[in-house]
Parts: C-alpha cells; sequence; structure tokens
C-alpha cells in the first residue's frame, strides 16, 4: 500500500535509514575532495551530525520526532556540510511542528522551510553546494505519495549533484563533484529506502555489510550522568548481530525475520531490525534490555552486543539544556574575557595555551569538533566576553552556531566568532590579545585588523595525481596551498616550503612563523629556519614544533 | 680615606670594578629554592648556562639584601675611618635601598664624624654600569666625592638605555616594567622597547614586530637622543644573545661610523631574571633622558 501519510515512527526510521546510508558512503563522499590532500572529512561530519540526531530522536508524533533529531543534530553539527544539514532538518523540524502526522504536500512545505532555513544559516550563500543541491530537488520534487515524492526527490537531487561542477570551477578543475551535495544525496536515498521497505513490509535495507552505528560521537560520555539515584529515564540503547539458529528456527532461509521485528515494535521502541543472510541486524531503544535479549536468544545467538544507557547519550546531545540547570547558581562571577581556539597537534595545542588561549578544542581540518564541543568550552570559560577562533574555514559556521545556541540561555555574554581560516591568523590573533583593554569593540576591532593582516600557506602531501589552479600535481608531490589555492608543487619538501614562503611574501613581511609538523625531524627544521633566514634576512624567523598532522609545514606571516 | 662601592646589578665584574677602587655589593636571586649572591657564591659568571636554564623553564627570583647585609658591607669601612660612596643601581626599583637607608642612619648616628654619599644611578645594568664606569674614571682622575654628588645630580639624566626583551614572562612576573602590553605579543616576534625614566624606571615605549626591525628601533633612539656619543662610552648589552649583540653593534658602526667604541656586556643575573633571555639593549650618552 502506498505511504501517503508519515508518522513519528516512520520519519525517525527515516532519517535512520538516511544516516545508514550515508555511513555506507562516507568513505567515498570524504574523497571528494578539491585538493589532492588526505584531509577530506565532509562524510563523516555529515554523517556524525545526522548520528547525533539519531540518537536524540524521541518516539512520538511527528513533530516531537522531528524536533528531537533537529535539536541533536544542530547540537552534533560538525563542518560546514554538517552546520547546512543541521539547518535543513531544523527547517524540516519547523515545517513539522504541531502536526502528529503529515501528508506529502505538507511534508513538502517542511522541505522548503528546510531549504529556506539552510539558505538562511549562510551569509554569502554559493551555489554549486548542497545549498543548490537540497533547494533544486525540493523545488522539482512531486508526488501523490511519499514513494513518489522521494523518487522524484532523490532524481532531481542527482542531475543538480552532477550539474555541481557547472557551477564551481574548483569542482571543475578537480572533477570531482560537492561532497556536501554528495552526502544529502545519499541520506536522501535511504529515506526513500525506508519508505519502500516499510510499503513492501520487508524492514529497511541496509547496504551489504554495514550497520547503523545511532550513537555517532559517544566519545564523551559522562558516567556521572547517571548516579545512585538517577531514575532510568530514556531506556537502554541496544543494538546486536544475531545469527539465526538452525537449532532454535530450522531452515533459517525460510525464517520470517518480520517475527523479530512484530515482537520488537510490540516491546520496544525505535525498532530497526533487518536481515543479512543469517544475521539479524537489531537496534531497540528499552526500558527492559534483559527480556529482550533472552526473547532474541529464541531465535539464535549473539555475534556482537552492544547496549548504552540513553541517559548518557541524551546528556551528551542536550549539554546545553544542562547550562541553564543547577550547577550555575554555585559559580563564581564570570571572568571579563575569555579565549576559545581550535587546533591539533601536541605542539600547536600547547602553543594557543601559550598565547593565552582558555580552552582548545582539538580539531582541524580532518577533525571538525561539533557545536555541541564549542558551547561546552564556552561554559567552562565562563566570561563576560568570548573570543573564538575556529581557525578553519569548515569550522566557522559550526563555531558562529554554537555561538548562537548558546546565546539563548546566556544572554549576558557576548560571543565574538572570528573567522580565521587557518591557525596561523588565530594564533597571531591570540597572542596579539590585550585584555587590559576594556572596551570590547575596540579589542573585536583591533583583533579584526590583526588577522587581515596575517597570510598563511601550507604544505602537504598529495595522495593522487591531480591538475589544479593550473598546476601539474604528481601522487607523492608536495603541494603549497594558501588562501584556498595551490601556490606550488615539488618533490622536495623543504625546498617547496621555502618556495612556498617567497611566494605568500615572507620578504615582505617582519616575521615568518613555521608550524612544522609531526612528520617532519628537528634537523630539516633546523636546515629550514637557516635557509628562510638566508632568503629572507629581514624577517625574523620562528620555529615551533606543532606536531599537527596533514600539513607538515604551516608557514604564518604576520 | 674615601671608599667606593657598586653592586652586582650594575653589571660591573670584579676586574672591571677594581680598575676603581669599588668594593662590590652582591645583590642575590634565588633560584631552585637556592640564593645566589653574584661574586660572592662564584667567582667567574658562566651567564650562558644561567640564561640557558631560564630556557630551560626556571624562573629565577630576586631579593632586597637584610640590614645585616648592609651592616656587613659599610660598618667596618666607618669603623676603619673610612667615608663611603656608594654609586647604585636604581633605588626605584628595589626596597633594598630603604633598609639602606635605615642602617646608614643608624651608622651615621654611632660614627658622626662619617660621611656617606649615595649616587643614584638611576638606571640598572647597563646604564649603571655606563655611569658607574663614567664616574669611575672621574674618581680616578681625582674627583672628590662632593663633586661627584654634584656630577651626579645633573649627569645622570644625560645618560640613557633602551632594549628590548625577547619573552615578557619574566618582566610580566617581576611587575616591574610599566606600560606593558598584555599580550603574547612575544610569540609572534612582537617586542617592547624599553627605556629607563627619570624616575629610574622601566617604561614600555612601544612595540616593534621583528627582530631587526625592534634593533633598528633602537639605533634610531641613539640617533634621536645621542649626544656626544663618540666621546663617551657606549655599551650593548645582551642577556646571552652575543651574536644579536654583535649584530646591534654592526647596524650602529653603519650607521655612526666605525670609530664609534663599543663595549659589550651581559647582563648580570639578578637583573637577568627579569628581563629573561635573548634580549638586547644600548646605553650611551644622551641628551636626556
Amino acid at each position: 500500500m502506498e505511504k501517503t501519510i508519515i508518522t513519528g515512527s516512520d520519519y525517525v526510521a527515516m532519517v535512520r535509514q538516511g544516516a545508514a546510508r550515508l555511513n555506507a558512503k562516507r568513505k567515498v563522499i570524504n574523497d571528494l575532495n578539491v585538493f589532492p590532500i588526505p584531509d577530506g572529512d565532509t562524510g563523516d561530519n555529515m554523517y556524525m551530525t545526522i548520528g547525533s540526531g539519531c540518537s536524540n530522536a524521541k518516539a512520538g508524533d511527528l513533530s516531537l520526532s522531528s524536533a528531537g533529531i533537529s535539536k541533536g543534530m544542530l547540537l552534533g553539527a560538525r563542518g560546514n556540510s554538517g552546520v547546512i544539514l543541521s539547518r535543513i532538518f531544523a527547517g524540516i523540524a519547523k515545517g513539522l511542528e504541531g502536526m502528529e502526522t503529515a501528508d506529502v504536500s505538507q511534508f513538502a512545505a517542511a522541505m522548503h522551510s528546510g531549504v529556506t532555513e539552510a539558505y538562511s544559516a549562510v551569509s554569502n550563500p554559493v551555489e554549486g553546494t548542497i545549498l543548490t543541491v537540497i533547494r533544486e530537488s525540493v523545488e522539482k520534487a512531486a508526488g501523490n505519495d511519499f514513494e513518489e515524492y522521494f523518487k522524484t526527490l532523490v532524481t532531481e537531487m542527482r542531475a543538480s549533484l552532477d550539474r555541481t561542477p557547472e557551477l564551481l570551477d574548483v569542482l571543475r578543475e578537480a572533477r570531482v563533484v560537492d561532497s556536501g551535495g554528495a552526502g544529502m544525496l545519499c541520506i536522501a536515498e535511504g529515506m526513500l529506502d525506508a519508505i519502500v521497505s516499510a510499503r513492501k513490509g520487508i524492514g529497511i535495507d541496509v547496504a551489504e555489510g554495514q550497520q547503523i552505528e545511532t550513537a555517532a560521537a559517544p566519545s564523551r560520555y559522562d558516567l556521572d550522568d547517571f548516579g545512585p539515584e538517577s531514575v532510568l529515564e530514556f531506556g537502554y540503547c541496544t543494538e546486536f548481530l544475531l545469527r539465526l539458529q538452525t537449532a532454535k528456527v530450522g531452515d533459517t532461509d525460510a525464517f520470517d525475520e518480520s517475527v523479530i521485528r512484530d515482537w520488537l515494535n510490540a516491546n520496544g521502541e525505535s525498532v530497526v531490525c533487518f536481515r543479512d543472510g543469517s544475521i539479524v541486524k537489531v537496534h531497540v531503544h528499552t526500558m527492559d534490555p534483559g527480556s529482550i535479549l533472552t526473547k532474541a536468544r529464541e531465535w539464535g545467538e549473539f555475534l556482537t552486543l552492544k547496549i548504552e544507557n540513553m541517559t548518557l547519550q541524551h546528556s551528551e546531545v542536550t549539554i546545553q539544556d544542562n547550562f541553564s540547570s543547577g550547577g550555575d547558581e554555585f559559580r563564581t562571577a564570570p571572568k571579563p574575557y575569555g579565549v576559545v581556539a581550535v587546533a591539533s597537534g601536541r605542539g600547536l595545542v600547547q602553543s594557543f595555551k601559550d598565547a593565552g588561549v582558555d580552552e582548545v578544542i582539538e580539531g582541524g581540518q580532518t577533525m571538525n569538533p561539533s557545536a555541541a564541543a564549542f558551547i561546552d568550552a564556552f561554559d567552562r570559560v565562563h566570561a563576560q566576553t568570548i573570543f573564538v577562533f575556529p581557525n578553519n574555514s569548515n569550522i566557522i559556521m559550526t563555531a558562529r552556531q554554537a555561538a548562537g545556541m548558546y546565546a539563548e540561555s546566556h544572554r549576558d555574554c557576548r560571543i565574538e566568532v572570528f573567522e580565521t581560516r587557518n591557525v596561523g591568523a588565530g594564533y597571531v590573533a591570540a597572542a596579539s590579545l590585550d585584555f587590559s583593554c576594556r572596551d570590547v569593540d575596540e579589542l573585536v576591532a583591533a583583533t579584526r585588523e590583526q588577522i587581515g593582516g596575517v597570510v598563511a600557506g601550507q604544505v602537504s602531501r598529495a595522495i593522487r595525481d591531480s591538475q589544479v589552479d593550473g598546476i601539474d600535481v604528481k601522487e607523492g608531490d608536495w603541494i603549497g596551498i594558501s588562501g584556498g589555492r595551490i601556490v606550488a608543487a615539488a618533490s622536495d619538501r623543504s625546498a617547496l616550503a621555502l618556495e612556498l614562503a617567497g611566494k605568500i611574501g615572507a620578504g615582505n613581511h617582519d616575521v615568518v612563523l613555521v608550524f612544522y609538523g609531526a612528520g617532519v625531524q628537528p634537523a630539516e627544521s633546523a636546515a629550514l629556519a637557516r635557509d628562510l633566514q638566508s632568503k629572507f634576512p629581514r624577517t625574523e624567523v620562528i620555529m615551533t614544533d606543532g606536531g599537527q598532522p596533514v600539513y607538515e609545514y604551516i608557514i604564518v606571516l604576520c | 680615606m674615601l671608599t667606593r662601592f657598586t653592586d652586582t646589578d650594575t653589571d660591573i665584574w670584579p676586574n672591571v670594578a677594581a680598575e676603581y677602587g669599588y668594593k662590590l655589593i652582591s645583590m642575590p636571586y634565588s633560584v631552585d629554592g637556592k640564593t645566589i649572591y653574584p661574586f660572592v657564591d662564584y667567582d667567574v659568571y658562566d651567564y650562558h648556562s644561567f640564561y640557558d636554564s631560564l630556557r630551560a623553564g626556571a624562573l629565577p627570583t630576586t631579593s632586597a639584601l637584610g640590614e645585616e647585609e648592609y651592616y656587613r658591607y659599610f660598618e667596618p669601612e666607618f669603623a676603619a675611618g673610612n667615608d663611603i660612596l656608594y654609586a647604585h643601581f636604581s633605588s626605584a626599583m628595589t626596597v633594598s635601598f630603604d633598609v639602606m637607608d635605615k642602617v646608614v642612619a643608624d651608622l651615621l648616628h654611632k660614627y658622626p664624624e662619617r660621611k656617606f654619599y649615595s649616587i643614584d644611578t638611576k638606571g640598572i645594568t647597563i646604564l649603571s654600569y655606563l655611569i658607574v664606569r663614567e664616574l669611575g674614571d672621574r674618581l680616578n682622575s681625582g674627583m672628590t666625592a662632593e663633586e661627584a654628588v654634584e656630577w651626579a645630580k645633573t649627569e645622570v639624566d644625560h645618560y640613557a638605555q633602551y632594549f628590548f626583551a625577547d619573552d615578557l614572562k619574566f618582566f610580566r612576573r617581576s611587575g616591574r616594567v610599566s606600560g606593558l602590553a598584555a599580550t603574547m605579543g612575544g610569540l609572534i616576534g612582537l617586542r617592547p622597547v624599553i627605556h629607563m625614566s627619570r624616575e629610574g624606571k622601566m617604561e614600555s615605549i612601544g612595540t616593534v614586530k621583528g627582530r631587526i626591525q625592534v634593533m633598528e628601533k633602537l639605533v634610531s633612539y641613539v640617533e634621536d637622543m645621542g649626544d656626544d656619543i663618540k666621546n663617551h662610552r657606549f655599551i650593548v648589552g645582551h642577556t646571552d644573545a652575543p651574536e644579536l649583540a654583535q649584530q646591534m653593534a654592526d647596524m650602529l658602526h653603519a650607521r655612526f661610523g666605525d670609530d664609534l667604541q663599543i663595549e659589550f656586556v651581559c647582563t648580570n643575573p639578578t637583573a637577568g631574571a627579569h628581563c629573561g633571555p635573548n634580549g638586547v639593549g644600548v646605553a650611551f650618552h644622551s641628551k636626556r633622558r
């Protein structure tokens, strides 16, 4: 029977399947990278974002379910694509607000709301990105039932994605399509899968060998969130792989796993149950995992098993809610200024701390922190004015989103997110902050000016042949990047660093700071320091063991 | 007889002090809980090791002298019938001199025939070094203590010192420089230029980015403020940065000619504890402070 109405649990299942589909393709999406270096992580960012939404999915009507997913995604958003994705789903949730269920036209309207919300999140929307892909597809999608609607949505999305290189030169030159748009397509395909599976009554059909990871970022659970007096409010997220046993069910091929799914639906929530050969994959939320496990053993034996208290998951994704709770009354008065920055690499992190940064969020090009990580840092800094240096163009939006969310519950706190697109700009700005200045506007203006004067370049290794920005790059070459463009390529790393420094204007600046990465030995960096000093005698050379990944040298002129 | 005193905060070493008959009052510093008296606890100042320990993270402290120590330096001189002339580092930079004044007042009460001449160089390190040497020349040439005091009243303000520090954490910790920007600019090559005020205090008078550029700034101060610099001593001081000091001297020679007589001095450890390593400064005869 065609699906013309969706409920809250339908929506959760669709998003969850979208996440699973994205997970299956996230490596491919990561590799849709303009630069031929191993720093693409759009797939990871989008998956972690939607995974955070799935973890926060609430059982209930459509309004409640979509709001829960939206909240989780807003907090879990990582990277620009993750932020935009979270805003798409926030817009959809807005469109579904107050609805127990939705028909196709209501859902289509909510999708339009998602597009509007996503565009509003970006100050200068760039076409040829995920924005274009979602907008064009939503504009053209239509149908009398959800399957038809999503089929046209997916078809248009794919066509739009294929056109992205026509809209963005960097994509055309690198011969790739937009990675964020590709991730969005995966999610839409997964949502369509869920609808088709529901119509066929065959459960969700996840790509071969893929397991749904609902708890995308469970690394920071605080076990104290569930204490001796805590009440089990959210139950347990229970996931397992069950090998059907002939001794228990007879012919496993003939066994109908809908028996299991029906039983789980009657005894739990958020059920995902599908079959891969004789393996049945199960995800269920339950107050009593013991009864689920006991029952499951009537059909087979466990291959893997994971049970997590969802109060911990809930605490992780609803961290913002906790800020306005009882803890604040015991806090001291906020200090006038605080600084939050993002950096990765032991030496770089220490350098930022030396520069006076209160909270360094570990992250960078290949490890974009979530909005929740920023909110957590803002709370720890506990200052009247917080300066934020995201230090990566793919993290700025996340920082802004976190600042906006934090401000909702901390009206007295002013958060200034500076558009530092590399660690160099953030480091120079942080080291220059003069907190004896009590005029915040003056300090903000001075900091912006400081950032504007910084030029930076990075050296990394090409992982494939490519021609970008008119420069032929061979796999294994060292490439020098500055201002979002490849400006030099060479087989010798130090020579390339020297050339890069020259091309970005080291001779015209008073100081060159060089952060050398984890792969550079001190002898090499010392030799480079000598060469730089010799080539640019009026420029002071300051070398620092940054220990950062991906970029063997980060060269900063100030 | 007049006994001449100066102190180790003037950067003078015993061999140079001996040229002028100065007795040295040792100003102590403490590191890792151990208090060290320069040229008392050692004969040769191994400045490289000292500043290397700062580079490695040591944060020495300094302390004032106690009454007992001043009695030990001064009373034997009074008891022997000698008057005292003490050319010292800036009294505005330490409470030591409050202690000293109390001791001297007590001793003068006890030895009413004796005289105590105090000359405040209103400086420290190379500025005091320059003044103490120029004063020593005059004393060796027959200048009396009273004339020395009169000379100092006008001449001390005609010697100037400008320098930069490489790492502000030492100054920030000591709190002895006013006007320092509350930044970590040293990390990005941003250095404050510091001078000694007429009151004998260290003041930051601006910041310059880049090592060459900050040394050029020092040259420009010599250019603007220098007075008859070739007929006076010209000191380039450093905190274990001999190559930078040489570079500074080269820039000065390039600007003022090779006949500018430059003397190199490494900053004493007690003052160095406040400056940190890799700093360079100039001291010269000037139009004014």
